[in-house]
């Protein structure tokens, strides 16, 4: 790990808090119930501080050189401002609706990042289902505004001690961005992610090797055989089922008696979700048991708490209980 | 005449008293079942408090004390028949305390084995004290009915405890057993004083008593632990070997010459001497027989055996005895004083054993522990007979005690043998010649007039004048309350009225309180009566023994047995006004007492208003108006103490309340308190009850956190 | 900025979108990281604020749903720099949490909003101490 100078980092660092003040500010306009203007100049203010940082961190990463690459910082900002706006939308099916958005963007840098199985679960699981939960709820509780009139709720337009909150969200900003983007944890992910770049690879034979299945579809394709065609494999040495000679890989499949030999390229390795679900089932299998018994409480706990709750009087519970109503009838009473 | 050949027979066995070694203890292991005096009643104070725990309502738990008692009474005559004037014995019993520490030169050792030092001066005071520990049980069983129950075992046991306690302070063979028994009677006559335990004044008389009784046994603790560091032994027997071997006294060292003064305070305390002495009358709100037992014959004479015991301590420093005299012959005086004031017939008999206490102290100081111990045997009777009168007046009367409310109760059916008992112990007490009171109280008179010193001679001229106001205020109250024409009024204590008429089965209820049936006592007060009456002329044995058999007096001898044999013999035959110290006092003494009972006949009997006639003379003369008042206000000693110790503690104590108010509990307790209500004001503001506050403090809180952290990280880079 | 950012998309667009479609042994890409953890960062502080100030009781909650989002991206991120499938597990039960807090905290929110009719968290301030 090279450690660079004090003063780069220093540098660096106050450059990046100025940004990010500069972002709260705008963030602070944004959230006031004033002027148009003054929104406007607030979220001009917040997007130059986002668009700011995201140069300042792409320089770090591109290591002081060449033209940041256009989708992440896209998807970022995004992200963010649909973020800004979820908080800051005085109607909250708006703001639900700019959540969505949020989700989409960030579908989009899991993407960038490789994870395509955890991109579309994203959209479905959030945008698709818990979202709906969200709008189904706003619509139980919330008041429809009258016909024609814009107005939201006061509750939903006057924020709680927005300069506070504000300057926590501050603190907090800032420092994770002091701690994730300086040189020297750049350097460190790098490292990192060249040292995990054999093993990975080694890994993704690994799980190749233990999905037989996939091998026996990728030999059916390569000697063009019938979908359910029987294929035997023979193991190698240390009964290993893909075998290794210098630079290529194999496997030795038995068809009608005759053995062929396959070719494995970099092309056949599982693809992400495969690996996640390999990952979850191999190396978490207690974490999905837990994961699912947490789901199914949650599912009791709303059913419970939705509940219409009936308070029942004296004389209903003793008829439950199976006793004589206490109260005397109204007109036995008169006639007393 | 007779009775003054008794003194010249004295003088013959006074012999060479002082030159006598006390003799060496030898170990008794055959002796151990002596343990069982001790073991007795307090098994039966173990089996009263069970009796408690069932809430049984019957006299079991007086059967179980008289048993025991009983039994501690048999073994002490078997223990006086094997034992008697012999060698001392030592009887182990168990280990008790037995510490060592440090190492080479530096090594002490500490030990007080529970054992039992038996010689004839422990014997003769145990007879006494358990033969009429059990007679007053008896006595009690039937005078504290009507509180069968829960109050009947507290005060059967209290009893046993004070027996074992006694029994236990007597027998002890070193001074911690013996301070372990002295705080056992302590306790055990605060739980009976206090034994009407709701009426505020037995309450605070109980807390008076324990009080006083701390002072001076503040005294008798700091005197063991001076022995301890003078002598490295607490035990008798070695004690004594230790005394006899190295020289008496060493001039200039404080330490052993403190150790009688200090022995002695603890003695003045327990036995009610002059600073020391206001507690006793008061203890008279405990029941009668507690008033007989424990303080008039038995716990009160705890002080005179004290000093009997470590008699040869007293010769560590040569003022150590005259102060005992002095003390005894000023409260001999003083009581006797205060005696005649007193209208309370409990109170009369209280300070005339505070009076003849200083008689015993008295003798003690001026030489005569014979004389002293006689007195203790004889006084011990004739005054147990006295309370124990005073009781079944009482218990008959409903609580009535004072005399001027009552009148002729020899007249009254059933009281016939009370009063005459009661006339008994009050002849007894006068000294009346040849009673038993007499031998002793001239011992002691006669050793302090033939004394070569004259302060002694002093103190013997004033307890002649004693032994009259003595005669004087004891027929005061018999000829005022036992004779003359019947009257009588009946006290307010309606619990022994109601048991009056359930025994009068003709009563009815409905005359309860016009009509008044005073009942006279039955058999179980009538027979230890008897039996006391018969100890008390019984109790004159010895000296007829010696008058009219030529025989050895019995407690002369048994003293001279003992660790007080130093001044068991000798009377000096000093010429006064050309008679002999002995016949001298003889004469006089029965002159006195002819005079007190001619003058309270005259007072009291014949023209009752001639007393009130003689104080109105006196009041009005303004050079004697001082002596009335004085003396109906007890010479004030309560109230000097009040000004002396209890104003200036009430006034320091309300400054030092006053402090603990404001500075510590004020400013340091609550201001402390207050500190952090200070802080949670501060953060107060936090708590404002919205989900979002709280959510709020919770991330502000982490950011800091996390910002510090990261700070200090950068700089460490940087 | 705007017009800065169209010059670059056309430049880079090609590139990107092949390496993203391939497979998972795509080469490290540092900017794609760092973008992502940027926008992680600012997603949950985003989220925070918005928890904190926001008084509708049901756009709390989404609040929290986006500092999900921000754990979310950056458990993908970092999983992403030591090349294995453990950080999308992860957010796989992330997403099991936040499904089952929607479903619960929903809930709360009807049950509460059935109570006194509204959506104001200053509704509910009993638990107050001054």
């Amino acid at each position: 790990m090279d450690q660079s100078a004090p003063s780069d980092l220093l540098s660096s660092s106050t450059v990046m808090l100025g940004l990010v003040a500069l972002a709260s500010a705008g963030l602070v306009l944004l959230m006031r119930p004033g002027a148009r203007s003054l929104r406007l100049a607030g979220s001009v203010l917040g997007l130059a501080g986002v668009a700011g940082l995201f140069v300042e961190v792409l320089k770090l990463a591109s290591g002081g050189g060449g033209i940041p690459p256009i989708l992440p910082v896209l998807f970022g900002v995004t992200a963010i401002a649909g973020a800004a706006r979820v908080m800051t939308h005085p109607r909250p099916v708006f703001a639900a609706v700019y959540f969505i958005l949020v989700v989409v963007a960030s579908a989009g840098l899991f993407l960038l990042l490789g994870a395509d199985f955890m991109a579309f679960a994203l959209i479905i699981v959030y945008a698709g289902a818990i979202l709906v939960t969200y709008m189904f709820v706003l619509m139980l509780a919330q008041q429809s505004p009258v016909e024609g009139d814009a107005t939201a709720n006061w509750y939903d337009r006057v924020p709680r001690e927005a300069v506070s909150c504000v300057i926590i969200g501050f603190v907090m900003v800032a420092t994770l961005a002091q701690v994730l983007f300086n040189p020297n944890e750049e350097a460190r992910r790098v490292a990192s992610s060249v040292q995990g770049e054999a093993q990975t690879q080694a890994q993704l034979w690994e799980t190749l090797a233990g999905m037989p299945k996939q091998l026996k579809v990728i030999t059916r394709e390569r000697l063009q055989l019938a979908k359910d065609a029987p294929v035997q494999f023979v193991a190698g040495e240390r009964s290993a089922l893909i075998q290794i000679e210098g630079d290529t890989r194999f496997v030795v499949a038995t068809v009608d008696g005759k053995d062929h030999r396959v070719m494995l390229t970099n092309t056949d390795l599982p693809v992400n979700a495969q690996v996640v679900g390999a990952t979850l089932v191999n190396d978490f299998p207690a974490s999905i048991e837990v994961a699912g018994v947490i789901l199914t409480m949650a599912l009791f706990g709303a059913v419970v708490l939705a509940r219409k709750q009936v308070e029942l009087g004296e004389d209903e519970r003793r008829e439950l209980a199976g006793l004589s109503r206490l109260s005397v009838e109204p007109d036995s009473g008169a006639s007393r | 005449m007779l009775s003054f050949s008794l003194l010249a027979l004295a003088d013959d066995h006074a012999a060479t008293a002082a030159s006598l070694a006390i003799p060496a203890a030898i170990d008794a292991p055959d002796l151990r079942w002596a343990g069982l005096i001790i073991g007795l009643p307090a098994l039966s104070a173990l089996l009263c408090l069970l009796c408690g725990a069932l809430k049984l309502r019957s006299k079991l738990p007086a059967l179980i004390t008289i048993i025991a008692l009983l039994g501690s009474f048999v073994l002490t005559c078997m223990l006086f028949s094997q034992v008697g004037e012999g060698t001392p014995r030592v009887v182990g019993l168990f280990e008790w305390m037995s510490f060592s520490w440090g190492t080479g030169d530096r090594f002490q050792s500490f030990a007080a084995p529970f054992a039992l030092y038996i010689d004839a001066l422990t014997l003769f005071w145990m007879l006494f004290v358990t033969g009429l520990g059990s007679l007053i049980a008896i006595y009690a069983s039937e005078y504290m009915e009507s509180d069968v129950g829960k109050g009947y075992t507290r005060f059967f046991g209290g009893v046993s405890i004070f027996l074992a306690a006694m029994a236990t302070l007597v027998m002890a063979s070193n001074l911690v057993v013996l301070y372990l028994g002295w705080e056992g009677v302590g306790l055990a006559s605060y739980l009976l004083i206090g034994y009407y335990y709701a009426k505020p004044s037995a309450v605070a008389a109980a807390k008076k008593a324990f009080i006083m009784n701390r002072i001076g046994d503040l005294g008798l603790a700091l005197g063991i632990g001076l022995i301890w560091v003078n002598y490295d032994t607490v035990d008798y027997a070695t004690l004594f070997r230790v005394l006899e071997a190295g020289p008496l006294a060493t001039q200039g060292d404080w330490m052993p010459s403190a150790i009688p003064f200090l022995l002695m305070l603890g003695a003045f305390g327990k036995s009610a001497q002059l600073p020391l002495f206001t507690w006793l009358p008061d203890a008279m709100e405990g029941p009668t027989p507690v008033s007989a037992l424990i303080h008039a014959a038995t716990m009160v004479t705890a002080g005179v055996y004290l000093i009997a015991r470590t008699y040869p301590l007293f010769e560590l420093h040569p003022d150590a005895l005259a102060t005992v005299a002095w003390v005894g012959g000023l409260t001999a005086f003083v009581a006797a004083t205060i005696g005649m004031a007193q209208y309370d017939m409990k109170r009369v008999w209280a300070y005339s054993t505070i009076s003849q206490l200083g008689y015993m102290f008295l003798g003690l100081g001026v030489g005569s522990t014979f004389g002293a111990g006689y007195h203790v045997f004889t006084h011990a009777f004739f005054k147990a007979l006295l309370f124990l009168t005073a009781g079944a007046v009482m218990h008959g009367f409903a609580g009535q005690i004072d005399i001027r409310k009552l009148s002729g109760l020899r007249r009254v059916p059933g009281f016939k043998l009370v009063s005459w008992l009661a006339l008994l112990g009050c002849l007894w007490l006068s000294a009346l010649p040849f009673s038993a009171a007499f031998f002793s109280k001239d011992t002691i008179l006669t050793t302090a007039l033939g004394s070569e010193r004259s302060d002694f001679q002093f103190l013997g001229w004033l307890g002649l004048f004693t032994a009259f106001l003595t005669a004087y205020y004891t027929f005061r109250v018999w000829f005022r309350a036992f004779a003359g024409p019947v009257q009588f009024e009946a006290g307010d204590d309606h619990h022994d009225d109601d048991h009056a008429h359930d025994s009068h089965a003709t009563a009815s209820h409905a005359h309860a309180k016009s009509e008044f049936h005073p009942h006279g006592p039955r058999l179980g007060i009538r027979i230890p009566l008897i039996v006391i009456a018969l100890g008390v002329v019984a109790a004159g044995w010895p000296g007829y023994d010696a008058l009219f058999f030529h025989g050895e007096n019995w407690v002369q001898s048994m003293m001279m047995h003992s660790s007080a044999m130093q001044g068991a013999g000798e009377v000096h035959g000093r010429e006064i006004f050309g008679l002999s110290a002995h016949r001298m006092t003889s004469i006089v003494g029965t002159s006195a007492c002819l005079l007190g009972i001619a003058i309270a006949y005259w007072t009291h009997l014949r023209d009752r208003s001639a007393a009130d006639r003689a104080r109105a003379a006196l009041r009005g003369f303004f050079l004697t108006r001082w002596i009335p008042a004085t003396l109906e206000n007890r010479w004030y000693v309560d109230e000097i103490y009040h000004a002396l110790f209890r104003l200036p503690l009430w006034v320091a104590s309300h400054i030092l309340h006053f402090f603990d108010k404001t500075f510590v509990d004020g400013f340091l307790v609550d201001g402390t308190g207050r500190v952090p209500v200070a802080v949670a004001r501060l953060f107060q503001p936090l708590y404002n009850g919205v989900l979002q506050g709280y959510a709020a403090t919770m991330a502000g809180g982490f950011v800091l956190i996390a910002g510090w952290v990261f700070w200090i990280w950068l700089r460490g880079n940087g | 900025m705007t017009s800065m950012m169209t010059s670059m998309m056309t430049s880079t667009m090609t590139s990107t979108m092949t390496s993203m479609m391939t497979s998972t042994l795509a080469q490290y890409d540092a900017s794609a990281v760092d973008a992502a953890l940027l926008t992680s960062a600012l997603l949950f502080g985003i989220g925070l604020i918005g928890f904190l100030s926001r008084r509708n009781m049901i756009v709390m909650f989404l609040c929290t749903e986006l500092m999900f989002q921000g754990a979310a991206l950056a458990m993908i991120a970092f999983g992403r720099v030591h090349g294995n499938a453990d950080g999308q597990t992860f957010v796989i039960f992330i997403l099991t949490i936040a499904a089952a807090e929607a479903a619960l905290a929903l809930g709360l929110v009807v049950l509460l909003y059935r109570r006194r009719e509204t959506l104001d968290s200053e509704a509910w301030s009993e638990l107050k101490e001054c």
